[in-house]
């Protein structure tokens, strides 16, 4: 009886004293107890300690008020649609459009910063924002502000151009508010002027391209590159589709 | 009558001297403390009615009565009672930290972080479970369910408190004091399929059949090991076995084949992992205790670790030398000395055992069913029988 004992621990696992029976898990189990008490634990106490983040940790939406321009890339971004445009008095008291978001849609997708022309948008590492009513969840543009903000908050879109890989550039990354411009379709135009007052930026100056058949003048707008941001704001307002944005540079 | 002092009230009285001290000539450290504690609270109540009614005939009997030595002895014995309960209770809830602490550790995570480095966690809990809802199945059979449940529970304690910390802080110090731990130790299966029936529950009574078959396969072994320690020590007598060990060496080193199987043996009588078969709780929804909510949950709970504690002590008492250590006399100034050494050390002793179980909970899953019964009788039984064979050849050799 005393051989099948043996017999049963000489499998080839069991190599020495330490394989028998029980004596190997629990072997372990202490070296791993050894270990696991002299770094320390993984876990965090949480209300106390906070986990190292990154600065582009996507907690909510920071706005920086006087960069913003209220160009409305945000809200029309926006896949909840948590964000609206509101009008507010800026630091002069005049009356500026900016983005007001209701944290209780919010996705934290970090669209809204990405598609910033300007940047004005930018994540926080702010996630505690437990509120008491639904209404105190939605952030003005004021409260929206982070005054920590770092050059990693900003999420910046980058994309490849086809032309740039065809041409062996494929390395190569270029925001598209750099690249695309709206472009006119002249036969289209009617000189109604609402690409210019959409413009958040003035970037659009309505230029005279000699008259029309009843003696009026012709206006086409005239797009200044330079100051551009690429909002597509006018060619939101188009009444003829006459703009398009397209990749010009 | 004169204003009397609150001092006049209080006499500390040697509790020795008291012609109905109940230990004979033994000293009882808790019994001493809860006699003195009485003198005072005593003491002050019989002042108190001295000073609301003075000159009286009443308030003098109310008073002479609250101070008198038979008075004074009754409220002694509940007052001890009740120290000896928290002492053994105050253990177990450290137990249990030490257990969540460890687990916690070696998962790589803090364990309990509720004050006192997590110690009031366990109470919270306590009170948490007190506090919950009483849901009671109208299946089941009112009467058995709760009585099995009361007598797990108070022989759980019962014996807990049973266990002496000390030669001199002991409920009762009499010949068959191992015999009598043990015999009630046992006990709690029985009850366990009594109640897992009584619960009209499947989960129950499949935790209830599979605890009865559990203990038919360790408590053989488990009691030839006591009668073989028994054996070599020559007494039932808890501290005649301590003293025996302090005189000659600690039994662990002839019974080191006795010591480990006790060890699992006494993890599966307290139904801790990995022999919590009868809990089962990943595969029986809470085994036998599966109908009981609320506060009859968290008393079951601390029963289970009062088992768990009890095996601690049953170890250190046969196998690690109970209060003493080697070659220190820790009673050197006599049981005179209040400060709490061999009480301490009995503790230390019992928590670093309940440190190896939870290694052996961490590091090993739960058994099967039949490999239990394999294990029981085929491995702890031969091993039980060679402890008996050194121990006898020891006892004939002379060495003991």
């Amino acid at each position: 009886m005393t051989m099948e004992y043996l017999e049963k621990y000489r499998d080839g696992r069991h190599k020495c004293w330490k394989d028998l029976w029980i004596v190997r898990p629990i072997w372990t189990a202490t070296k791993l107890l050894i270990r696991t008490t002299v770094h320390r634990p993984v876990t965090v106490l949480y209300p106390y300690e906070a986990l190292w983040n990154p600065d582009n940790y996507r907690g909510r939406p920071g706005l920086d008020f006087n960069k913003c321009v209220g160009c409305g890339m945000c809200a029309r971004m926006c896949p909840c649609a948590a964000i609206i445009l509101v009008e507010t008095p800026d630091d002069e008291g005049n009356p500026v459009m900016r983005p007001q978001i209701n944290m209780g849609r919010c996705s934290f997708c970090a669209y809204c910063a990405e598609y910033c022309p300007l940047d004005a948008m930018t994540v926080t590492p702010i996630v505690e924002l437990a509120e008491y009513t639904r209404a105190d969840l939605i952030y003005g543009p004021r409260r929206l502000a982070y005054e920590h903000t770092t050059e990693g908050m900003k999420v910046i879109l980058e994309e490849t151009l086809l032309s740039d890989y065809n041409s062996g550039n494929g390395e190569k990354r270029v925001s598209p508010f750099k690249v695309d411009r709206p472009e006119l379709d002249g036969n289209k135009c009617i000189s109604c002027k609402k690409c210019a007052k959409a413009c958040p930026v003035d970037a659009i100056k309505m230029v005279e391209h000699g008259v029309n058949a009843k003696g009026r003048p012709i206006l086409w707008p005239e797009i200044n590159d330079e100051t551009c941001i690429c909002c597509s704001n006018c060619v939101d307002d188009c009444p003829k589709d006459a703009l398009h944005i397209k990749e010009v540079l | 009558m004169a204003y009397s002092s609150i001092l006049d009230w209080i006499v500390y009285d040697n509790p020795m001297e008291s012609p109905f001290y109940p230990f004979g000539d033994a000293y009882n450290l808790p019994y001493d403390i809860a006699y003195k504690l009485w003198d005072i609270i005593g003491g002050t109540l019989a002042w108190l009615v001295n000073l609301i009614l003075p000159d009286t005939n009443v308030g003098l009997r109310i008073s002479e009565w609250l101070v008198c030595t038979q008075t004074n002895n009754f409220f002694a014995l509940v007052l001890f009672m009740v120290i000896i309960f928290l002492v053994a209770f105050i253990a177990v809830l450290i137990s249990l930290w030490e257990e969540r602490k460890v687990l916690g550790r070696t998962m790589d995570r803090r364990g309990t972080m509720i004050g006192m480095w997590g110690f009031l966690q366990c109470v919270a809990d306590g009170f948490k479970t007190f506090m919950k809802d009483n849901v009671q199945s109208t299946r089941a059979d009112k009467m058995t369910y709760i009585w099995t449940a009361s007598l797990i529970i108070g022989t759980s304690v019962f014996i807990d408190c049973l266990i002496p910390l000390s030669g001199r802080w002991f409920v009762v110090d009499y010949g068959a004091g191992i015999l009598i731990v043990m015999g009630l130790y046992a006990l709690a299966p029985f009850l366990i399929l009594v109640s897992g029936w009584a619960q009209n529950n499947k989960y129950s009574l499949i935790g209830g059949i599979r605890a009865a078959e559990m203990m038919i396969s360790y408590e053989v072994p488990m009691l030839i090991i006591i009668a073989t320690m028994c054996l070599l020590n020559g007494s039932f007598n808890i501290n005649d076995f301590v003293n025996n060990q302090y005189d000659t060496v600690w039994y662990i080193i002839p019974g080191i084949v006795g010591f480990i199987t006790f060890l699992i043996c006494s993890t599966a009588e307290s139904e801790r992992a990995p022999f919590d078969l009868a809990e089962a709780e990943s595969e029986l929804v809470e085994g036998w205790q599966t109908e009981y909510s609320g506060m009859k949950w968290g008393l079951i709970m601390l029963a289970d670790y009062m088992r768990g504690a009890t095996s601690c002590g049953m170890i250190v008492i046969l196998f690690l030398g109970g209060w003493t250590l080697p070659f220190i006399d820790l009673t050197a100034t006599g049981w005179t000395t209040w400060w709490p050494v061999p009480e301490l050390v009995f503790l230390l002793k019992a928590w670093i055992v309940f440190f190896i179980m939870i290694m052996i909970r961490v590091g090993v899953g739960r058994v099967r069913t039949d490999s239990i019964l394999n294990l029981g009788w085929k491995v702890f039984m031969p091993l039980a029988i060679l402890n008996l064979v050194i121990v006898l050849a020891l006892k004939v050799g002379g060495i003991f």
